[in-house]
């Protein structure tokens, strides 16, 4: 450990913490301009989550103590991933870490820990929310690997940081395939953080939801911690996609401004991505959920043609 | 003439390109988004058809890519939108023997089983990749219309999987073999057969032939005296 990572950790999850929920309003406020409505401003979600952490907390009487702390693990395995995705600067290639496997590791952890706040409170929403959360994530997590296998292929790293490193010292065209991976990665990224066409974050008591009938037992700073915690998971892998096919403008030293630089220019373009993300979600239906298979498939076969297609070049 | 290694990743982003709009024509279920993806495919073979010119410098294809880019981008998928317009199927939810999702995955088998022979078969042409991956790629993406014209029931999808693996073929030819520019044409003259045997099909033969030729007469592929 030396002060560059130090320096790195300190700085990259700060700017994670603070950035996640300006990307959930602005997504919001894309969905409803794109409806014809004028949306709640931009930093509705700061309030929110202030609101939240005033509030007092609420146990139902069959929870038990998962209910309690895992909304700490939660917030914590996502922060801990988060330091894997370098945003403000790519640290020191010596310092050995953000292996890909493990990062996908945490978000499973992650997960879990949610899946299990959803069944422990004993109501019949968030055993459904859970039990549909594990099935989708059943599904969805070879697609993932397989994309992850892709990209390690492409790469030839499971470096995380070396493989925007890769990227950032040659230039996209070299990598036609990250195209293929990027759009299974995209697929990937509407899947893990719940968005229109597999899930509606917006609705709450409908029979459709998934993530939110996982958290609708939390309440005060414990519910503030859950959202705050999608909010991060959303920025990371946002960042992961981002990093893999623009790295540009990504500071590889620890100059005042070439972090300044890499941190504007990585506003700018997740800001852009938000918005991508919010008309996309305009232009779908909910796909009904035993059809979800044949999105994922898609993303399945992207990441499979990549691999063939690194073989032979 | 254009830089090799500027030619090759054209070529790979062309190739992405295709295999993008394979995957769509699978599990795609509107009937126009069909006949867009399919002009968008054989609108990338032809541009990769003009790319192939500019570094071989062979006239032969640029003939083809205009062929192409007139008959298949232009004059079929207005042919079939007008069909769309007169039948009262607007959207292919019906699957035979394979879902989307497991088409999908067995199209994802097809390429590897063809990657594998391939590779076995080629040889001392393995060094050169981009022709090997034309090849590869032509060959799944003829599997991959055949799986379409079996595992779609409406005949205007199954012509859709006809004419992705006319595509399969060409780009096959384009990489792998010389095909003469006659043959070329032939295939063309067939599509055209085909999408009007499919026209008719779609239209119905359920009611008794005057009243038929009166159909296909609105549709201007039959005049009567």
């Amino acid at each position: 450990m030396n002060w560059n990572m130090i320096l790195y950790t300190v700085l990259n999850t700060t700017f994670v913490f603070l950035f996640a929920p300006l990307i959930v309003s602005l997504i919001k406020k894309v969905k409803a301009m794109c409806q014809g409505r004028r949306g709640t401003p931009l930093l509705q979600t700061y309030f929110q989550l202030f609101k939240l952490f005033k509030k007092e907390i609420v146990y139902s009487d069959n929870s038990s103590f998962i209910m309690r702390i895992s909304p700490y693990l939660n917030i914590a395995f996502l922060l801990v991933a988060s330091i894997f995705i370098p945003i403000v600067f790519i640290p020191a290639q010596e310092s050995g870490f953000g292996n890909i496997i493990l990062f996908l590791y945490l978000m499973v952890c992650a997960r879990f820990f949610m899946a299990l706040s959803g069944l422990d409170a004993g109501s019949t929403f968030g055993n459904m929310g859970s039990s549909r959360e594990m099935t989708i994530a059943s599904i969805i997590e070879p697609t993932t690997l397989m994309a992850c296998a892709a990209l390690a292929f492409i790469l030839k790293t499971t470096d995380i940081p070396e493989m925007f490193g890769t990227v950032l010292s040659g230039s996209i065209l070299q990598y036609p395939t990250l195209f293929l991976v990027a759009s299974s990665l995209f697929i990937i990224l509407i899947v893990e953080t719940a968005r229109v066409p597999v899930d509606n974050p917006e609705t709450h008591l409908e029979l459709t939801m998934v993530h939110e009938a996982m958290i609708l037992e939390q309440s005060g700073p414990k519910l503030a911690l859950m959202e705050l915690s999608y909010g991060i998971k959303q920025l990371i892998l946002m960042a992961f996609l981002i990093n893999i096919l623009f790295p540009w403008g990504m500071a590889t030293d620890t100059t005042l401004s070439g972090i300044l630089i890499s941190v504007a220019s990585f506003i700018i373009k997740a800001l852009l991505l938000a918005v991508a993300m919010g008309v996309f979600e305009s232009f779908f239906a909910k796909i009904r959920f035993f059809r979800l298979p044949d999105f994922f498939m898609i993303a399945f076969f992207l990441s499979f043609v990549t691999i063939v297609f690194e073989l032979l070049s | 003439m254009i830089d090799a290694i500027l030619f090759n990743d054209i070529i790979h982003g062309l190739f992405v390109l295709i295999m993008g709009t394979a995957a769509l024509i699978i599990t795609q279920r509107s009937l126009t988004s069909l006949f867009n993806i399919y002009a968008a495919q054989s609108m990338i073979l032809a541009v990769m058809a003009i790319v192939m010119y500019i570094e071989y410098g062979t006239l032969n294809l640029l003939f083809i890519a205009l062929l192409t880019i007139i008959v298949k981008t232009v004059f079929i998928p207005l042919f079939l939108h007008n069909v769309l317009k007169r039948i009262p199927v607007k959207r292919d939810l019906q699957f035979s023997f394979l879902s989307p999702a497991s088409s999908i995955l067995i199209s994802a088998v097809l390429i590897f089983i063809v990657y594998f022979f391939f590779t076995g078969l080629a040889g001392d042409m393995l060094d050169d990749r981009p022709l090997l991956l034309g090849g590869v790629i032509g060959i799944s993406l003829a599997l991959m219309g055949m799986m379409i014209i079996f595992s779609r029931k409406k005949v205007i999808t199954k012509s859709i999987g006809y004419l992705t693996m006319e595509n399969g073929v060409l780009l096959f030819s384009l990489f792998m073999a010389e095909m003469p520019f006659i043959i070329e044409v032939l295939i063309v003259i067939d599509l055209l057969m085909i999408i009007v045997l499919a026209a008719v099909l779609a239209f119905g033969i359920d009611s008794s032939l005057e009243e038929f030729h009166k159909k296909l007469n609105r549709l201007g592929i039959w005049i009567e005296d």
